[in-house]
Formats: structure tokens, C-alpha cells, sequence
């Protein structure tokens, strides 16, 4: 995983966010991927990148990251190359101090790096001044408000933007110490330079050498000649005072130059060594950041799902046929019945109900007739061919009026002058129906648009 | 024509609530639901797909419209008990064009293609003879069958119900659609794949998997309220200042927008968790979120070239000493790095004292810098709690809802709800969260996993409950 790529699938998804089925497809067909999320979006990025339009926001800001990379780097070389040439200048007239090269090989990289190991320390927090101290930090900051739009909305996770910044500042400082480095080995190469030791403190050659001897810990066994002896640590010491080189200096010409050993040593060590150890620190904590980044996206955990679980569908495929329904009140509405009909039909009732029907309701009925399956289809034929006048049709209302029922009562309107339907509740509600129900058969005869079939509500 | 896998066709008179068992059963809320009969015209498949694969399918089906003129056609080809479902076979074929039978052929096919019968009748209304004819219809078929009781309403005729229907139907069951939960839905489809042998093993795959799925949705809506509390907590409403200070319409402004954005937030939050479930033509009645007794404070913010008071400090510095050490290296380090001290000193301390000015300085009419007010994170201790509770029993409720159910759900949540979820314990860890949330400090993928975890356990907990 690149920081190009982790940011072309924020773009990629965002610009072609493919269909729940087309990524569960992707899955199964990489289904050895699986336990390997990141190989995973990486192989899906791949497959999807051409889908969006060139060039993809990864490569824009990674050639600007490089760009400034390679400024700053050239920068930072060129300031550590002429730093060293500064620091080492010899006029003849008096030797060059050793103690300013060591505070820019040793001192200074050991400071900074301290700072840059606080700085991954607390690189999970995002206002880290530490990470803002660093140049790269702010000649993006600026570059990025010159970039163009799409660049400036791109979104890096914080972490992930304080482990580009460390890295880049590991970068630029070992370039700085790479320029220190050739401007030593130049300046020694081409010049005949007499180090020295000079400081206003109070310090003995034994415990300048007891110090260096120190700091060549990690070289002394491998190379003997890489630390300073004591007598040439006396010889070197060099006092201002007078104007003029102490003449066992000048007896010693040769041994003055002995120095360049230790500092090249020194910067080899301190300056690059563990700073490169730094850098390798800086870029494994950037590959995790960048892992956890692109796992911890909102995109990346839905794609990942998606293409990892199975698609679980229960709903119907097909849009359901729209449904034809009544507006409106039926308008052949009774609400009182009279006191007697000729007769009195009950859908799937016995001749008991029926009597017992009629009378709750205050009508007497010359026949009570049963109709419905209690009798053969042929027999309701002929029961219908009997009715003449006002019948009355008792149903049940909580049933709804299926076509069975509708059929019956159109054979039976066209035998009688006026049909009406009585829908009756249950025994619980005292035969009375309820208006739901009313207003079920109320929709049912609208639909029918029946001249003779009455609703008693 | 014989199907690989195990189908099952919901039938019966219609408005006996066979659309909401479906609609139930498949989490499917698009399906027409009314109490005018003939609402379902046509058989619709409900296949249960993985990845594609139809594991089990249910048939929606129209409702019987003639059965006694269908029985009576029937019993006059009487035939010997193995050569019945051949005379529904004849009926089919020889009626396929006749709109008279239209819904009977069309609930008659798919059985007639090995489906399972799930008859359904209502259990809230006395028993009648009329269904009979139905039934009798059905023992045609030969085809494996169970009758459903559904209580539609409050009245109770199950037993009467349950005597006639066992006549006929070798497994007999309550369910009520409409307040079923998750639990009684797998019963019910373990009592379907009872039906036939065959179909045991494919039906507990699909309940295996349907539970699976379950445990799937309860993570995701926990992911949702986690992300909500989180963006809620953390979210600020910034307004740049057309003056020096923030006037008291921009204050009002600014509170406006912040309010606007949690509310808008949530209801996201809420449209999110309603897709999750299956539940996107949820109709809802509920009070939107209130900021009744919490104090929002607002405060005043300055930056120049885009960078705020503490970031143009340590440019300053950085600038300061680069200029110093330039200086020291002019000097061969003779000045001891002095001059990057007194450089970053001199560079912080002019970028601390010269800000204010500095933003004031205009360069083609605009001033360098912009002054605005902002609101959040939210300080407040209580919104959490309360976008929480209100999270959480939206989430229930929708979880609860069955998809067979078609009015206007009241999300009104009462004080007792509180009590189901947080406890002293529960606060305790969810605060350390919150405090994470509130602080202007990067929120790692992990500390959200353990956020929604803790969401999801509350979640569980409460539709247990």
C-alpha cells in the first residue's frame, strides 16, 4: 500500500462507487483474498481505476510531494554541504575548531533526532507542534494552497499526514548530514586544515579526551585511528590569546590533521547512521499508518464488507402490479330496512342463523333461504330464479365480498327489483358491523356499479 | 416442473392477511397491503437469495375468489386419491385463459410446481363452512401442508379454528404477523421445513444464515449511532465575522446552523438505520431533537493566511531561528546558536503580540485575516445521553416494526427507556468515550470499533429486553 494509492481509492471510490452486487462479484471472484484486506483493495483499486478520469488525485499529489521532496532535499544537501564548508574554512592564520563541526554532527542531529522520536511518540496527536516545526510541514501547508481544488479537498488521515511529515523531515535532515559529510571529506581531500580544540571553559585535555573517547563508543573497537588520542588532544588545544599557533602545533603539523578521522566518523555515526535508522523508524511507522488508514475509512470498511459478506436477499423481485381501488361513497345506501321483505337470502348460513338474523334486525322475511356451498351450485340457480321483488342478502361482513359472492348477487339483481345487502358483525358485536367492514363491501359495490344492489350500513 | 429448492406458497381467502405473513417474513415493507380484498392479483416470488443463490421461495398469492364453483368442477371428475392433483393439473390447464379463475390458477401453479402449502385464516373471526371448499381444493393438490392462524384482530377464535383446521392440515400454528419477532419468524420457518424432508436441511441452512444476517444488521446499526454520537460530539459550525466581534445575529446565526447540523445528523442517522432494516417507506411521527436547558457556548476565532494563533506562533519561531542559525553560521558558530534563539524568541513573541494587527492589515481591500465564531464540540455532558436514548429507541422500534405493518409509527420515547440501557457502569464507560469524542484529538479506527461494540451490546440488550 502507497500513500498514491491509498489516496486514488479515495478518489476512485468516491467517483466510481460500483453497484452492493458488483463488489460481492469482485469477492467471490478474489476469494483468496479475503484474509488479506488490503491485497483486496489494492486488487479492487486496480480493477476500478480506469473508471475515473485521468489523472487520478494519488499521482497529482504524490509528483507535488516528490517535487517538494526533491527541493527541499536539494535544499537541505546544499545547506549542509556549505555549512561544512563554513565550518572547516581555514584562513592558515589560525587552525579550525573542532567543537562547531561536532555541535553540527553530533549535538545538533542527536537533538533533533530527539525531537523527531517525541514527535512519533505523540503522532497520534494531531495538533503536534513538533510536526509542525519541521519545513516540509509548512512548504506543504503552502504549496497545497496554490494546488487546485480537487488536490486541497483531498482528505489524509492526520496520523498518516505527521508520518509523511516526520519521514520527509528524516529525509531532508540525512541529505543535510550527507552534505556535511562531502563538505569534510572535500575540504580534508583538497586542503591541508589544522584542527583544534578551543573553548572559554575550563576543561583539561584528559577530560576532553575522556569525553571523546565517549562518544567513539561505537567505532573505537573498529577502527582505532577514528579516536582522538590524549597527545593529540594536548597538542591541539589552541588558545587565542597571544595571536600566534603554539609552536608544538607547528612542530606537529601533520598530527593536527589526525582530527578528520573522528569527525568523519562521527558524522558517518551520529548524523547519518542513526538518523538513517530514524529514517527506517519513520518508514515502517508510515506503513502502518498508512494500513490503518486505509482500513479505517469509512469507504474501505463498506467495500470490504461488501465484497466479504454474502448478499442476503429476501424481497421480491418484481414491482407489484398496481391495484385498481374505489374513491368515493356508495350511493345506494340504506340505513333502515322495512319491516318485511319477500325474501331472505344468507351466504353459508343455516335457516337458524337466518331466522334468528331477521329478528335482530326487525324484519320478517316470507322464505329464508340458505345460499352458498350447503347447497349444489344447480339448487342456488334455482333458488335465484325464484326471487322477484326486494330480496334481502344477509353476509357475513367481517368475510370479505370474494367474486363468489359477487357473482351470486348479479344473478340475483337481475331476478329482483332491488338487492340488499346486509352485512352482519358477529355474535360478539351483537350482529352489528363494524364501519371497516361497512366501508370493505362499500368499495366492493362501488367497483360493481350495480343498479339494483342496495348497501345497508 | 419439479424446483431444486424448497418453495412454499402462502394461500387462502383473501384479507386473511397472507400479504403481511409474506411481507413479514421476507422484511419486504413494498408489499400492498388493505383490507380490500383482491389487493394481491398476481403470485409473487419471494426467493430468500445468497449471493444469488435462491435458497427457499415464498409465493404471495391472490386470495380464492370461486372455490366453490372450482370444487365443484373438481368433484365432477372424481378419480381415486392418487390421481387428484391430475384433475388440478386438468382444471389449470383447461381454465388458464378464463378470467373467472384467474386467481385461483394463479395460487394453484405454484403449488401445483411443488410448493408447500401455508394456508392462512384469520383467528380474530368465527369459523365457517365457506372455507371448506377452500381446503378441500388444496388436499387436491397432494402437496405438503400447514395452516397458519393469524389473530388479525383482538377477538379470539383459535380453538375453534384450530379444531376444523387440523382436519385438514397436519401442522397447525398461531402467528401474528404484525408483532412477531425475529425468534417467532425462525420458529415459523422451522416449522415450514418440516413439511418435507427434503426441505429440512436447505430451510436450516436459510435460518442458520437469516440469523447470521441478523447479527450483521445489529453491527451495522450500531456502527451508525456510533458514527452519529461521534460526529455529533465532535462536529463544529464555524461563521466568519463580517465585523470585529460576533454580533448578536451572528451568534444567533451560528447556534441556528450548529442545531440545524446535529438534527440533520440524526435524521441521516435514522434513514440509515430504517435502509438497514428493510424499512425505507417507514412512516414516522416523532419530536425532533431539543436543546431545551443546555448551554452552547459559542467562542470567537482568528486566523491569518489561513493559520490560526498557535500555528502562525510556531512559524514565526521556525522562521525566527532559520534567519538566527543563518546568522550563527555567518559568524562560523562563534555566537554559540544564539542567534536562532533570539530569532525563534523574537519570531514567536512578534507572531503572539502583532496577531491581532496583523489580521488587520488589507491587501487589495480584503484584511489578512478572518475572524469568525464557532460552535462545538459539544461540551455539554448530557446531548450524548440524550442523542443516544433517542438513537437507540428509533433503532428499536424499527428493529421491532414488522414490515407487514403500513400505518404511521409514534416515536415517542418514554422516560422508562432510559432505565433499560444506562445504568451507572454503562455511563462510566461510555463517557470515556465521549470525553475522546469532545477533544479536538484524532479519534483512532480502533477506539470507534470499541465505541460501536459497546453501542451494539446496549443495542441487543434493549430488544431483548
Amino acid at each position: 500500500m502507497t500513500l498514491e494509492s491509498y489516496l486514488d481509492f479515495q478518489s476512485v471510490v468516491k467517483e466510481y462507487p460500483s453497484s452492493n452486487e458488483a463488489r460481492r462479484a469482485f469477492g467471490i471472484q478474489h476469494a483468496h483474498l479475503k484474509a488479506r484486506p488490503l491485497e483486496q483493495i489494492l486488487v479492487w483499486l486496480e480493477a476500478h481505476k480506469k473508471h475515473v478520469k485521468k489523472p487520478l488525485v494519488g499521482k497529482t499529489i504524490t509528483s507535488t510531494l516528490y517535487k517538494i521532496s526533491l527541493m527541499l532535499g536539494l535544499v537541505s544537501f546544499f545547506l549542509g554541504l556549505f555549512s561544512g564548508v563554513g565550518l572547516l574554512s581555514y584562513s592558515g592564520k589560525e587552525p579550525v575548531n573542532v567543537l562547531y563541526f561536532m555541535a553540527m554532527v553530533i549535538i545538533l542531529p542527536l537533538f533533533s533526532m530527539l525531537l523527531s522520536l517525541i514527535a512519533m511518540l505523540r503522532v497520534r496527536h494531531s495538533n503536534e507542534v513538533l510536526v509542525h516545526l519541521s519545513p516540509a510541514f509548512w512548504m506543504e501547508k503552502i504549496l497545497s494552497l496554490l494546488s487546485k481544488k480537487k488536490v486541497q479537498e483531498t482528505v489524509i488521515d492526520p496520523v498518516l499526514a505527521n508520518w509523511i511529515v516526520i519521514k520527509r523531515s528524516q529525509m531532508l535532515a540525512l541529505l543535510f548530514s550527507f552534505g556535511l559529510l562531502l563538505a569534510l571529506v572535500a575540504t580534508v581531500v583538497t586542503k591541508d586544515i589544522a584542527f583544534s580544540w578551543s573553548t572559554t571553559l575550563q576543561i583539561d585535555a584528559k577530560t576532553f579526551y575522556d569525553f571523546l573517547y565517549a562518544v567513539s563508543l561505537p567505532w573505537r573497537e573498529l577502527c582505532v585511528s577514528g579516536v582522538p588520542s590524549l597527545e593529540l588532544i594536548k597538542q591541539s588545544h589552541y588558545f587565542r590569546l597571544g595571536n600566534s599557533l603554539d609552536k608544538t602545533m607547528i612542530q606537529h603539523p601533520a598530527l593536527l590533521g589526525e582530527w578528520w578521522k573522528f569527525l568523519a566518523l562521527a558524522t558517518v555515526f551520529y548524523a547519518l547512521f542513526l538518523r538513517l535508522l530514524l529514517l527506517m523508524t519513520a518508514t515502517f511507522g508510515l506503513r502502518v499508518a498508512l494500513k490503518e488508514a486505509v482500513l479505517s475509512l469509512e469507504e474501505a470498511k463498506i467495500l470490504l464488507k461488501q465484497m466479504n459478506e454474502p448478499i442476503i436477499t429476501s424481497q421480491a423481485i418484481e414491482p407489484e402490479a398496481g391495484l385498481s381501488t374505489a374513491e368515493g361513497k356508495y350511493e345506494k345506501t340504506v340505513f333502515t330496512l322495512d319491516p318485511s321483505y319477500d325474501e331472505a337470502y344468507g351466504w353459508f348460513m343455516s335457516q337458524e342463523q337466518l331466522l334468528l338474523l331477521c329478528e335482530s334486525v326487525g324484519v320478517r322475511a316470507s322464505r329464508c333461504i340458505e345460499a352458498g356451498a350447503q347447497l349444489p351450485l344447480a339448487k342456488e340457480g334455482e333458488i335465484q330464479d325464484k326471487s322477484k321483488a326486494a330480496v334481502l342478502c344477509f353476509v357475513r361482513a367481517w368475510e370479505p365480498p370474494t367474486m363468489e359472492i359477487v357473482d351470486f348477487l348479479t344473478e340475483l339483481s337481475s331476478r329482483a327489483d332491488k338487492v340488499i345487502v346486509v352485512p352482519v358483525g358477529t355474535l360478539e358485536n351483537q350482529y352489528r358491523a363494524t364501519p371497516k367492514e361497512l366501508d370493505v363491501w362499500d368499495r366492493k359495490l362501488t367497483l360493481l356499479h350495480h343498479d339494483k344492489l342496495w348497501l345497508k350500513r | 416442473m419439479m424446483s431444486s429448492h424448497p418453495r412454499f406458497a402462502v394461500v387462502g381467502h383473501p384479507n386473511k392477511g397472507k400479504s403481511s405473513i409474506v411481507s413479514a417474513l421476507c422484511l419486504d415493507d413494498t408489499v400492498q397491503i388493505s383490507d380490500t380484498p383482491g389487493t394481491t392479483v398476481n403470485t409473487r416470488s419471494f426467493p430468500l437469495r445468497v449471493d444469488g443463490k435462491v435458497l427457499y421461495e415464498l409465493f404471495d398469492t391472490p386470495g380464492f375468489q370461486r372455490p366453490t364453483k372450482v370444487l365443484a368442477w373438481l368433484q365432477q371428475h372424481p378419480v381415486s386419491a392418487d390421481k387428484k392433483h391430475e384433475v388440478i393439473q386438468a382444471f389449470i390447464d383447461q381454465h388458464r385463459h378464463d378470467s373467472a379463475f384467474h386467481d385461483e390458477i394463479e395460487l394453484l401453479e405454484p403449488i401445483m410446481a411443488g410448493a408447500g402449502i401455508v394456508y392462512v385464516v384469520d383467528g380474530s373471526k368465527p369459523y365457517s363452512q365457506e372455507y371448506e371448499a377452500e381446503m378441500e381444493i388444496l388436499r387436491y393438490t397432494g402437496q405438503p401442508s400447514m395452516a397458519l392462524i393469524n389473530p388479525i384482530d383482538t377477538s379470539d377464535y383459535t380453538q375453534e379454528w384450530k379444531r376444523a383446521l387440523e382436519q385438514y392440515f397436519k401442522i397447525v400454528r398461531v402467528f401474528n404477523p404484525m408483532t412477531a419477532h425475529f425468534e417467532e419468524h425462525m420458529a415459523l420457518l422451522e416449522s415450514i421445513a418440516q413439511l418435507k424432508q427434503e426441505w429440512t436441511e436447505p430451510m436450516k441452512h436459510s435460518i442458520a444464515l437469516f440469523k447470521a444476517h441478523q447479527e450483521h444488521l445489529f453491527e451495522q446499526t450500531a456502527s451508525v449511532i456510533a458514527r452519529l454520537v461521534y460526529e455529533a460530539l465532535s462536529s463544529v459550525e464555524r461563521l466568519p465575522l463580517r465585523g470585529k466581534e460576533a454580533s448578536k445575529e451572528e451568534k444567533q446565526e451560528v447556534e441556528h446552523r450548529y442545531k440545524n447540523r446535529l438534527r440533520a445528523l440524526e435524521m441521516a442517522a435514522q434513514k440509515s438505520v430504517e435502509h438497514i432494516w428493510s424499512h425505507d417507506h417507514l412512516k414516522k411521527e416523532q419530536q425532533r431533537l431539543a436543546f431545551e436547558g443546555m448551554d452552547l457556548f459559542s467562542q470567537e476565532t482568528a486566523s491569518v493566511f489561513g493559520l490560526t494563533r498557535n500555528e502562525l506562533l510556531v512559524a514565526a519561531a521556525t522562521s525566527g531561528a532559520s534567519v538566527g542559525a543563518g546568522i550563527d553560521l555567518l559568524f562560523v558558530g562563534h555566537t554559540l546558536l544564539l542567534g536562532a534563539a533570539i530569532g525563534a524568541i523574537g519570531g514567536a513573541a512578534s507572531a503572539f503580540l502583532g496577531f491581532n494587527e496583523l489580521s488587520e492589515i488589507k491587501v487589495l481591500g480584503q484584511t489578512l485575516g478572518r475572524r469568525s465564531i464557532e460552535m462545538g464540540p459539544m461540551v455539554n455532558k448530557n446531548l450524548p445521553y440524550i442523542l443516544l436514548g433517542r438513537a437507540l429507541y428509533h433503532a428499536n422500534t424499527v428493529i421491532g416494526y414488522s414490515h407487514a405493518m403500513r400505518s404511521r409509527v409514534d416515536i415517542v420515547m418514554d422516560s422508562s427507556f432510559k432505565t433499560k440501557w444506562l445504568q451507572d457502569e454503562m455511563k462510566k464507560s461510555l463517557e470515556k468515550y465521549h470525553t475522546l469524542f469532545r477533544a479536538k484529538e484524532i479519534v483512532q479506527g480502533d477506539v470507534l470499533e470499541q465505541y460501536t461494540a459497546l453501542i451494539q451490546t446496549i443495542l441487543k440488550r434493549v430488544a431483548d429486553a
